[in-house]
């Protein structure tokens, strides 16, 4: 036998695949990060020892300026580096947390923080008024282009100096007019256009913290990297590998430090869901907070680990009214849907089937929701089809527009099939996102006939979600323009009341899904977050309606 | 050959020019706004002044020009999404995993498949042949990503010798570069062997074999050179393969390479990120010709004057 | 990327094709070839499988009791029975049909950007090659330049320029980055057998051009065209699952192998089926598409024998 060359390719062979298999008995549960012994332990178990946590946040944060960010990664990270004014407690009442104190005078229309002594960012320099008034003026400078900005417009001036053309007006001045006033140091004083009584609440979300000026104006667009960042939270970030891992770490010198339990929290950026669920059952990773794929939800359902949370968002298909002129076209539509069986069978995460557009979770929700007949839990085919007969010239080939995210192909495919019942051809129309929301206007494309959108709230009030059918707003894509109901929308937005204010938008939603409503709008489930927790964590590790977790509160238990 | 070698470099800058050029204008057509990120509409002042801030207004041919410019002084530019960070900060971290994940694989394709592919030509019409073969047909037909599931479940998940996603130490490393790399294992394979057995065939090494000259003298020089001919020659498109095989791979294995910032990109109409990624991945695949085309040269000295 | 073994088989030695140039006698040449052909028993099953392949994705959906599209939760995700010989995915579609409706897909847009890219390659290349010269030259460049276009890039950009996708867009996007090495052959070719000496007579004699290109330079490039077509329709198939995979497939509820198998993906714990049934359906198509390139190559040129 021509042995020797023969044997010594073999060896190649077999070394080469030695080498591959190398890993083969040494590793353990990928040690990339310093994570938890990934134990079950009991509920109310005594402190570990290693109070270190590993999250999925799902993706990277595309900003972790406050001025820029408007995802809830970024959100959810600001929150925990950052010390906000005001933070919303259980109930969602906002309560005073890096401010003092919070006074709204007798008309509504000034507000007044006042801020705690021992404010220091992690520098050494002390939290002043002087650093929110630059924060949120520079939020709503023209130059930063801020997603945001809009969420001050409830302050005077803020809208005008927004929309400051440099090349035709002086914005410096528009800037000052903008009414952000730090008093002293320790005093902001806010004037509103008209009173909101959302305002306190609002002043919690993250586009309201307080960035430093020194550190932004020496380091301009990077300033938010690691090795620039100064902050003045509970937590600081200690590494951002873009796109990899964003790990903060306890900041010791924080005035309330002693009650915080975590030391650190190491962030991964899993975007697909299937590879972020095998991470956790490999033990690499013990929260996904990021959401899970609907299709592993039946199995991991009953599993321990599995949570739940409501959210404050709805799922809804937009009509154009300006194709689908009929309203009993509409309403057949809406009651042909069978929300309980797609949320059973497609979503299946235990959301709840949407009866109006407030979504559950919202205060006053009871008084608000308006129970529509054309709202059925499990829809209703037979009144869809009585109703489809009576509409004189129907629309029987329309077009179904939805971005290509997978979930909402699967409703949409159901739908389908629901309104072909009613005789009606529904072509899908599948666009990435960008196309798609070119597409939506608004005005919408002539072609949109029914278009899929979800809106997900900003802060806590109802205003948030209804005025978006209001005829101006920029997020209405179905044409539809009812000055009644703008009224309704503009008279609470001036009543302090609440309950008087719940009834204006009960109001609202009656014009809209009540018995004579327009139905411009087919609203399908209210969101749930859905997750994985390990169960050392599961107690502590809580998600509000806006998706938020407070890691302060957040203890790892044997 | 020196004149060959300068002669193909030179060229490749007005490739890179029609590149450039074909992808700026390939851009242009796509439309869509890279400010608007959410379901929410962007403010007329604000959409206003980030038109402004990147220069999306400026008629076409500046921003052509301007571009080029900034190519060529590996400026390319600022992300339009994502505020603060450069295209050259996304390139900095994202291209080395890229191409790491793609060396990786290559290198365990050359490393499984060339010494495959001879053991089977040596076996020829046994057993070992025919299982070797149908091995690699196989590994080359199955798509990526069902090799990729299959690792991931029965090799990380189940047997846990490894991570099952990420690309931070070593054992990251392994699983990801094995699922891009069968595909091309199988491919060489099938091509060493195939030109293994054909040059076996040619007279001149049947007499050097009558003449009893050592058979590891024979198999090595002779056979084993023209057998690598093949593979270089493929390695060109192969690397093709290799780079869109990776957007799948890093999609799977939550590698933070180039492939998800492409896709992401072109979704978020980030022009800048996207022409910039376009162009070096077609710089990479010039040079990758270039490279092949000059082995290909000192290979197999008939083609240097073939081309053109 | 198999291609290039065409390219390398057939320019090692220019212009030595027995036939190379000659007015063929198409008859005795394909039966020759389809002699040597079906001495070829990998290729022979390949071929077999693959006709197979196709008759089923054309019958299976027209005889199926099933409705493709009928959406049914009670059914979802069922594994093999006599009813449902592959399952159901997780809508209760019977995927048996569905498979090889995504067939049709898969298989029309291979075919169809493979047709595209010989199409183009073709005119390029004959164009490039026929006419020679400074014009050539500067063709050769210039796809030098096409040449560093990765495809997949291309293609994604491509469908984002079009904003939507159905058949028709993918075998565009497919095709646009992917003609420059047939381009390349069939210029190569057509450089060999300019020279030839049949050619040549035959422009001594005057011969028009559409005349020496319809006579003696496209039916023995033929050969070569139908070798690249199942060359070629590997790539392209991977190609297609590869988007759809990322998710710029064709639209629901239309099924292609690659969308089934993305969302497939997702249950593959609980339902495998679901991502095996298309994966397996595509290594098939492209493994019987590779034997058969192979078995052609041996029988249309017999110098690559092996014994």
């Amino acid at each position: 036998m021509r042995s020797k060359t023969f044997w010594l390719l073999v060896a190649m062979l077999v070394a080469s695949l030695a080498l591959v298999a190398a890993g083969c008995g040494g590793d353990d549960e990928g040690d990339d990060a310093a994570g938890t012994e990934a134990t079950t332990g009991e509920e109310g178990g005594s402190e570990a020892a290693e109070q270190v946590i590993t999250v999925n946040w799902g993706t990277e944060p595309p900003s972790l300026d406050p001025g820029l960010a408007s995802d809830t990664t970024s959100a959810n990270i600001l929150l925990n580096i950052m010390d906000p004014l005001v933070i919303l407690d259980e109930d969602l009442n906002p309560v005073p947390n890096a401010a003092e104190t919070v006074e709204t005078s007798e008309d509504g229309l000034t507000v007044t923080f006042t801020l705690r002594d021992d404010l220091k960012w992690t520098n050494g320099d002390p939290v002043t008024a002087q650093d929110f008034e630059y924060s949120w003026k520079r939020t709503v400078s023209p130059e930063l282009g801020a997603d945001y900005a809009y969420q001050f417009y409830g302050i005077v001036g803020a809208q005008d100096y927004n929309s400051c053309d440099a090349k035709k007006d002086d914005c410096a001045a528009l800037a000052d007019k903008m009414a952000v006033k730090a008093v002293d140091d320790k005093t902001l004083e806010v004037k509103l256009t008209t009173p909101q009584p959302w305002f306190v609440q609002q002043a919690a979300h993250h586009s309201f913290l307080a960035v430093h000026r020194q550190t932004v104006e020496k380091f301009g667009d990077k300033w938010t990297e690691a090795a620039n960042i100064v902050t003045n939270g509970a937590f600081k970030l200690e590494r951002w590998e873009h796109s990899s891992a964003i790990d903060i770490v306890k900041w010791d010198e924080w005035r309330d430090a002693d009650r915080v339990k975590l030391t650190r929290v190491n962030g991964r950026m899993i975007e697909d869901g299937t590879t972020a669920v095998q991470a956790f059952e490999a033990g690499e990773v013990d929260v996904l907070k990021a959401g899970l794929p609907p299709d592993e939800i039946p199995r991991l359902k009953d599993t321990p680990e599995y949570e739940q949370y409501t959210g404050l968002g709805t799922y809804y298909y937009g009509v154009n009214v300006k194709n689908i002129t009929d309203v009993k076209q509409r309403r057949a539509m809406a009651l042909a849907i069978p929300r309980q069986s797609i949320i059973d069978n497609v979503a299946q995460a235990d959301q709840l089937p949407a009866s109006g557009f407030t979504p559950q979770g919202m205060p006053g929700f009871d008084a608000i929701n308006p129970d529509s007949p054309f709202l059925p839990a499990e829809g209703d085919m037979e009144q869809a089809k009585q109703l489809m007969d009576e509409v004189a010239s129907p629309k029987t080939e329309i077009t179904l527009y939805i971005n290509d995210a997978p979930g909402h192909r699967e409703i949409a495919v159901a739908i389908q099939a629901a309104w072909k019942e009613l005789g009606i051809t529904s072509e899908i129309k599948q666009q990435e996102f960008q196309q798609y929301l070119e597409f939506l206007g608004p005005p919408p494309n002539k072609d949109v006939d029914v278009y899929r959108l979800g809106w997900i709230g900003d802060f806590v009030d109802a205003i948030n979600f209804l005025e978006l059918w209001t005829c101006e707003s920029g997020n209405n894509s179905t044409n539809y323009c009812n000055k009644e109901y703008d009224a309704v929308i503009e008279e609470a937005r001036k009543t302090e009341d609440n309950d008087a204010r719940y009834e204006l938008y009960a109001e609202a939603e009656e014009i809209l899904f009540g018995e004579d409503g327009d139905m411009p709008v087919l609203p399908i489930y209210f969101y749930t977050y859905t997750g994985l927790e390990r169960e050392s964590v599961k107690d502590t590790f809580e998600v509000n309606l806006l998706d938020q977790v407070d890691l302060t509160k957040v203890v790892v238990t044997e | 050959m020196l004149k060959f070698i300068v002669r193909r470099v030179f060229w490749t800058i007005p490739v890179l020019l029609v590149v450039i050029f074909l992808t700026f204008m390939m851009m242009r057509q796509i439309g869509g706004n890279p400010f608007r990120q959410s379901e929410r509409a962007v403010p007329e002042a604000v959409q206003r002044n980030l038109e402004e801030k990147f220069h999306v207004n400026d008629p076409w041919y500046l921003q052509y020009a301007h571009y080029v410019k900034g190519v060529f002084t590996f400026d390319l530019g600022p992300s339009l999404v994502v505020r603060g960070r450069d295209v050259n900060d996304i390139v900095r971290t994202h291209f080395p995993k890229s191409i790491e994940l793609g060396v990786y694989a290559f290198l365990f394709a050359l490393v499984i498949g060339v010494p495959l592919g001879m053991i089977a030509a040596l076996r020829h019409n046994t057993w070992v042949d025919y299982s070797a073969m149908f091995f690699s047909n196989v590994f080359h037909a199955v798509p990526s990503f069902l090799v990729a599931t299959l690792l991931i479940y029965f090799v990380a998940l189940k047997a846990g010798w490894f991570p099952t996603s990420g690309w931070t130490t070593w054992e990251h490393k392994i699983l990801p570069s094995v699922a891009l790399g069968f595909g091309p294992m199988a491919l060489f394979a099938r091509l060493v062997r195939g030109t293994m057995l054909e040059t076996l065939q040619q007279d001149y090494v049947r007499t050097a074999r009558a003449k009893g000259l050592r058979y590891r003298r024979v198999v090595g020089l002779h056979v084993l050179r023209n057998s690598l001919i093949p593979v270089v020659t493929a390695a060109g498109p192969l690397l093709g393969f290799i780079i869109t095989g990776s957007f799948v791979i890093e999609l799977i294995f939550n590698i933070p390479g180039i492939g998800q910032s492409y896709i992401d990109s072109v979704s978020n109409r980030d022009f800048s990120v996207v022409m910039g990624l376009t162009v070096l991945l077609s710089g990479i695949v010039i040079v990758a010709n270039l490279v092949v085309d000059i082995l290909y040269g000192i290979l197999d000295p008939r083609t240097r004057d073939a081309r053109g | 990327m198999t291609i290039t073994d065409a390219r390398e088989a057939l320019t090692a030695e220019p212009g030595a094709s027995p036939a190379s140039g000659a007015p063929i006698r198409q008859s005795n040449l394909w039966r020759d070839a389809w002699r040597r052909y079906v001495r070829n028993k990998a290729a022979v099953v390949a071929g077999t499988v693959f006709v197979v392949v196709l008759l089923y994705c054309l019958i299976a959906p027209i005889a199926s009791p099933h409705d493709p599209d009928a959406v049914n939760f009670a059914l979802s995700s069922q594994t093999p029975s006599l009813e449902h010989p592959f399952g159901t995915d997780k809508f209760g579609r019977d995927l048996f049909t569905r498979t090889a409706l995504g067939g049709r897909v898969s298989i029309l847009i291979g075919f169809g950007a493979t047709i595209a890219i010989l199409f183009i390659g073709v005119v390029y290349g004959a164009i490039s090659g026929f006419v020679g010269g400074r014009i050539d030259n500067g063709l050769m460049r210039f796809l030098d330049a096409l040449y560093g276009l990765p495809y997949l890039p291309f293609a994604i950009i491509t469908l984002a320029i079009i904003g939507r996708t159905n058949t028709w867009t993918m075998m565009i996007a497919l095709s646009i980055a992917s003609w420059f090495t047939t381009a390349r052959i069939v210029r190569g070719q057509v450089l060999t057998l300019k020279e030839n000496d049949y050619v040549r007579a035959a422009k001594a004699v005057g011969a028009r051009w559409y005349r020496i290109l319809g006579r003696h330079l496209l039916p023995n490039t033929l050969g070569v065209l139908i070798i690249a077509i199942f060359l070629e329709l590997p790539g392209v198939i991977l190609g297609e699952a590869f988007l759809s995979f990322i998710g710029l497939g064709i639209s629901p509820p239309d099924p292609s192998w690659g969308a089934m198998a993305q969302e497939g993906r997702t249950v593959f714990r609980s339902h495998p089926t679901a991502i095996i049934v298309p994966s397996i359906a595509i290594a098939t198509l492209v493994l019987c598409a590779n034997f058969v390139a192979d078995g052609l190559r041996d029988a249309l040129d017999p110098r690559t024998r092996e014994s």
